[in-house]
């Protein structure tokens, strides 16, 4: 048992650093997924937030000032980066498509399990390395962010990866059916941007979609750790966000055995 | 006695869409699609020892790779059972999968990013190997395919043949007790695919797994296997060893003449015993300027015999 235990960290571990040597081998790339994409939403979001204010009559909208709208479209662009996983999605699904999965399916490694310590190895570097930008907007501008809520809020949205890589993986397996599942993984990332609250805060959403989107587990990769740290919410919206994660977890996770074992059965071992 | 690979009246269909030529055709299609049944294999039948290389032969689409991914564990049949080390391959069970290994000639199964000694370590911890031990074996193997000096160098960075030895390499550091190999030397010049057919050969008397080889190279069947399946339109239409296949054909001798006035060579094949009949008959046809007689090929009378099934399926 112990043995077993060691041998599955031991090779979980080689798998993350796999997805952050892979990674830093295609630098450009990653400058562009960790940098410049966010830093370019953050400016489209800061433009729009200083526009509605600029042309507000009050100096609140919402019950939230103009520096807690800034200090969220400051975050938001970069926590949505790391609560996403469009890289490792279209690799998974470009695997089953392709019939390069064959080289997981005979070996003694679970392919939801390599792809997730990959995905996990890569996010700990888009972590470390984009955080620093929102951070340091924060001290500059003195926007309202709570540094010492920052690790719980993100120990929040990499729990809420499982589930998204647990999504992920369900899309993925469509492909033993569908073959091409490109349309899908684009309709996902968009309801999760709407629904994570990286779009809009969900602050200003009518007080019944509020309420569903707060039931969601969706809005804990981005609103529920984001609201936390600009002092919006308090730690019981942190602890609901942890109960509907887990909640999804068992869901998702109960759909995705399932499309797994079918998905195996329909399986032709493409390109083989 | 215990066969490493055993299977019964194994079968697969496969389900594939047909739709018609046209942008009419397409739209129908959208809402009502025609699918058709195509048996890929069907009442194969075969018992494989440990540490014998069976050569298996077949045209494309004869069901030889269907065949490999039943027995690989990558999809499941749809009729007859099998077993391979004693278990079910298309249950997937880890203490199997560390027994087996494929390789498939036209994929990379290393990864492509890293250089192939990270890549071995990578397989250690997949494999649970212990580390200083798999690093001996590499080291082994390296030496045995002449290839020591690329283990650090990126896979990508590789020459075809150099990536084929990488993999080969990859494949057997677990030291699997079966080993499937799909188009090994695909693609490869010949003294690479020589390389490769001495090393295989050597490590298969040292180590003695069971092989299962794909090949439409004859040359690496003929080096290679104990015993040979020939495959014709999901059929295994002949098991036996390369030997008895060369005996019981009864065609063995190729004729090349030339006629007068001619500069086209023309060729009969035909048995030991009709000799005089077949120069007999090409006399009759005209002056010949030129004629020797040959020993038929393993590869000619590999071809002849399964367009003859070919057409008689």
């Amino acid at each position: 048992m112990r043995k077993s235990f060691i041998a599955f960290w031991r090779r979980n571990i080689a798998f993350c650093k796999l997805g952050i040597v892979t990674n830093l081998e295609y630098r450009f790339n990653f400058i562009v997924d960790a940098f410049v994409q966010p830093i370019l939403t953050v400016g489209i979001e800061v433009l729009l937030w200083l526009a509605i204010f600029k042309t507000a009559e009050s100096a609140q909208i919402g019950g939230f000032s103009r520096e807690s709208y800034l200090a969220y479209a400051v975050w938001a662009p970069f926590l949505g980066r790391i609560a996403i996983s469009w890289m490792y999605e279209s690799m998974m699904v470009e695997e089953v498509g392709s019939g390069s999965i064959n080289t997981v399916l005979t070996r003694p490694i679970s392919f939801f399990e390599y792809y997730l310590s990959q995905m996990m190895g890569y996010k700990l570097i888009t972590t470390i390395f984009s955080l620093l930008i929102p951070i340091t907007a924060s001290f500059y501008f003195d926007l309202p962010v709570q540094y010492l809520k920052i690790p719980l809020a993100l120990s929040l949205v990499i729990f809420y990866l499982f589930l998204v890589h647990t999504m992920s993986f369900i899309i993925s397996t469509l492909g033993f059916f569908l073959t091409r599942v490109r349309s899908f993984t684009l309709v996902k990332n968009l309801i999760l941007w709407l629904l994570s609250g990286e779009l809009v805060p969900i602050d200003l959403m009518p007080a019944v979609m509020k309420k569903f989107f707060l039931i969601m587990p969706f809005s804990s990769g981005v609103y529920i750790p984001l609201a936390y740290i600009t002092g919006r919410a308090d730690i019981e919206l942190i602890l609901i966000g942890f109960r509907n994660v887990s909640i999804g977890l068992v869901i998702a996770g109960t759909v995705s055995y399932f499309f797994w074992k079918r998905g195996l059965h329909e399986y032709t071992g493409t390109g083989a | 006695m215990s066969f490493a690979i055993e299977a019964n009246n194994l079968g697969r269909t496969y389900k594939t869409y047909s739709k018609k030529e046209g942008i009419l055709n397409s739209l129908k299609g959208f809402y009502s699609r025609e699918y058709t049944e195509k048996i890929a294999l069907q009442g194969a039948n075969l018992q494989i020892e440990p540490g014998k290389i069976v050569g298996l032969v077949g045209a494309n689409g004869a069901g030889k790779t269907t065949l490999l991914k039943i027995l690989s564990g990558l999809i499941y049949p749809t009729s007859g059972t099998a077993t391979v080390l004693g278990f079910e391959p298309w249950k997937r069970q880890n203490e199997f999968l560390k027994q087996i290994s494929i390789l498939l000639g036209q994929k990379n199964q290393l990864w492509w990013d890293i250089t192939p000694s990270d890549s071995y370590a990578l397989l250690a911890k997949i494999y649970d190997l212990d580390l200083i031990q798999a690093r001996k074996r590499v080291d082994e193997l390296a030496s045995l395919l002449h290839c020591r000096h690329v283990l650090d160098t990126q896979l990508r960075r590789l020459s075809l043949g150099e990536r084929m030895k990488m993999e080969i390499i990859g494949s057997l550091l677990h030291s699997p007790k079966v080993l499937f190999l799909d188009e090994p030397t695909i693609g490869l010049d010949i003294v690479a695919q020589k390389a490769i057919r001495d090393f295989l050969e050597t490590y298969v008397k040292e180590f003695k797994p069971a092989i299962i080889l794909t090949s439409h190279y004859m040359d690496d069947i003929a080096q290679l296997a104990d015993q040979l399946l020939l495959m014709s339109q999901g059929q295994i239409v002949y098991n036996g060893t390369v030997d008895e296949f060369m005996q019981s054909s009864d065609l063995k001798k190729k004729l090349i003449y030339r006629f007068t006035n001619s500069l086209e060579e023309k060729e009969i094949i035909f048995s030991s015993a009709e000799l005089s009949k077949v120069l007999a008959q090409i006399v009759a046809e005209g002056d010949i300027t030129d004629i020797k007689v040959e020993e038929v090929n393993f590869e000619e009378v590999i071809h002849r015999f399964l367009a003859k099934e070919h057409s008689v399926l």
